[in-house]
């Protein structure tokens, strides 16, 4: 089924659980959601409680089980002490935001040569790139030179570029006229079955 | 006319336009693009989007790839990858919504953006916040947008058009006038050929005219809608901007075109169940009903016809439009012709699931039919799409749809891991290293 509609709805209760320290009403659900009537907001409701990201205590009341981001509240509102476990959760981060922190500018790109093996990047990798990071010295990055890309070592000389293999058999490069640096790898995946 | 207005931006709302984005996606994942003519839509044999240098060249969307390749032999012609075109999509979205909540998805490449308030957030003016959104997303994504900044949505959909590609404009109030003193009435969205045809005769020209006229010239001129982009066009904001994702649906319609044109009665039908299958899956899938359904078919030299049936209730199950669709079907098709494309479109659409039969309805038929429908969907989410499907629509199967050259790259060389229906969602570079 699709949750993404649902997901939205949480993410704004959340906001206001942040910024409030509570759980919004029914009738402030009711501008938080943009709907006109309570019977939508009740359906909404009663759907995250099926989802399991909201609860009713016993006297009818909100309480947030995962609203949104679910690991973090966890230990955050449950009544009594929360329980190691539940305190270990809390900062948990998925392989996705491990290799990545701008989700938008990082994109894949699947490696054909052998120019960087020396540096552990072999043909058939996928190699992360993040396009909006300026490069530094001992960063790899993804360079056009004289119209052909690959994948080099950035390095600086007397304030000069220098594009250096991490393969012996291939010389370092001074681009001379263009250099276009597409982005700078951040992380190398490899999938052995 | 005198000045409409002293103040800068009582309200600020900004309009984020791609350029031409399905190119524009292509080039940044494969650099080796860049400055050359590049356009998509091989599959359909028609240009769905062409790149600014194809434009340069004459090449226009709409044009047939034949002609196109005549204008410009060096045309770089590619499949559509709607899968990548959706990831930069979704991306360009969360890199704006990283700068305001208030966002509107008003297609695959285009935003509305209310930005009132944030000036002291930022401590920037609007122009430099509109700026540094623009240069976010040409800084991540490598696709240029044209950003235009006004009072109003049509203002800011105006100035937006104005400098492409990679253009920016903005229009405080106090600059209103001088601006749309020269400004065409056809560049308003919202004006079509037949209301600046309207306006014209009534000696107005450019869009300071018509809104120098008083407003019971507009009520009187073009009624409720010209009134309101009268009082846009001021710099009043009219159309809100939207956060809600476009959740109501007024029609749904599925529309396919097919290299090589067909004159194959079960071919050319079977395509057209198809569409229908897949119109009924997506009204089912937003739990809505539809009672008109209308069947057209488009013939090689692009004229089509079309007609549209009534269901004596609202209904989501696809067999219950089946019969219909073949009937229609049957009156449409003559096989001395060619068709090319056909399509579905359901309308008069509730999401309330009423279930009113009238006095010679089978109830249990009805029931029977709608299960059919959640059984097919449940084994279809499990197996993949029109696994179980009826068997008018199966010819589409047996002659593979698309040769391989037609496929979208990202389709053609799995990742390891991958399989054909799931791909990881990071866009994949195309750059040979």
């Amino acid at each position: 089924m699709d949750n993404e509609p649902l997901r939205r709805y949480a993410e704004k209760i959340e906001r206001f659980y942040m910024s409030s320290k509570r759980m919004p009403s029914y009738s402030e659900m009711l501008k938080l959601f943009g709907v006109r009537s309570k019977n939508a907001v009740f359906k909404k409701v009663r759907a995250m409680i099926d989802q399991g990201i909201l609860e009713k205590d016993q006297k009818g009341k909100l309480v947030p089980l995962a609203v949104a981001r679910p690991l973090r509240l966890l230990g955050l509102v449950r009544a009594g002490f929360p329980s190691p476990a539940e305190e270990e959760l809390q900062d948990i981060m998925s392989l996705d935001e491990y290799l990545i922190s701008n989700p938008q500018a990082t994109f894949l790109l699947k490696v054909e040569g052998d120019s960087m093996v020396d540096a552990g990047i072999q043909p058939g990798d996928l190699v992360l790139i993040q396009k909006n990071l300026a490069p530094k010295p001992g960063d790899i990055v993804v360079a056009r030179v004289d119209n052909e890309w690959t994948l080099k070592y950035f390095d600086k000389a007397k304030g000069n570029v220098v594009l250096r293999a991490g393969n012996k058999k291939y010389p370092e490069i001074m681009p001379r006229q263009e250099l276009v640096i597409a982005g700078v790898v951040i992380a190398n995946v490899r999938k052995y079955r | 006319m005198n000045l409409l207005t002293l103040s800068s931006y009582p309200q600020a709302i900004a309009h984020i336009d791609c350029d031409a984005f399905f190119a524009s996606c292509e080039q940044a994942r494969d650099a080796g693009l860049k400055g050359r003519p590049v356009v998509t839509g091989k599959e359909r044999g028609i240009i769905a989007c062409a790149s600014y240098e194809a434009k340069a060249r004459g090449v226009s969307r709409g044009i047939r790839l034949g002609d196109a390749k005549k204008l410009c032999p060096d045309l770089v012609i590619l499949p559509s990858d709607y899968e990548t075109y959706s990831i930069y999509s979704e991306r360009m979205f969360s890199i704006i919504r990283r700068f305001t909540p208030l966002v509107e998805e008003y297609s695959i490449d285009e935003a509305f953006l209310d930005l009132t308030g944030l000036r002291r957030l930022y401590r920037a003016s609007y122009e430099e916040i509109a700026k540094s959104i623009k240069e976010a997303v040409i800084a991540e994504l490598d696709i240029t947008v044209s950003v235009g900044l006004s009072l109003s949505k049509t203002l800011a959909k105006l100035c937006s058009k104005e400098n492409k590609p990679n253009g920016f404009m903005a229009m405080p109030g106090y600059r209103i006038h001088e601006y749309l003193k020269t400004m065409p009435l056809e560049r308003v969205c919202g004006f079509g050929p037949n209301t600046v045809a309207l306006l014209n005769k009534y000696g107005i020209k450019a869009v300071l005219d018509y809104i120098d006229r008083p407003v019971q010239f507009a009520e009187k001129a073009l009624g409720k809608i010209g009134v309101e982009l009268w009082r846009e066009l001021r710099g009043e904001s009219v159309y809100k901007v939207s956060d809600e994702k476009k959740e109501k649906y007024l029609s749904i319609s599925k529309t396919k075109t097919f290299v090589p044109a067909s004159r194959d009665r079960d071919t050319v039908k079977a395509r057209l169940m198809r569409n229908l299958e897949s119109a009924c899956i997506k009204l089912r899938r937003h739990k809505l009903s539809a009672r008109t359904i209308t069947v057209y078919l488009r013939q090689q030299d692009f004229s089509g016809r079309g007609m549209e049936a009534n269901l004596n209730r609202h209904s989501q199950a696809t067999l219950d439009f089946v019969p219909i669709a073949a009937g229609i079907f049957e009156r449409l098709f003559s096989s001395d012709k060619y068709y090319r494309a056909t399509g579905v479109i359901l309308s008069d659409i509730t999401d309330q699931g009423i279930d009113r039969h009238d006095l010679f309805d089978d109830p249990v038929r009805i029931e029977k039919l709608a299960d059919i429908s959640s059984a097919m969907d449940r084994i279809n989410s499990a197996y993949g799409k029109h696994t179980v499907h009826i068997a008018a629509a199966g010819l589409v199967d047996r002659e593979s749809s698309h040769p391989r050259s037609e496929l979208p790259w990202r389709k053609t060389g799995l990742l390891p891991g991958e399989t054909a229906r799931k791909h990881i969602g990071i866009p994949l570079m195309k750059i040979r290293v």
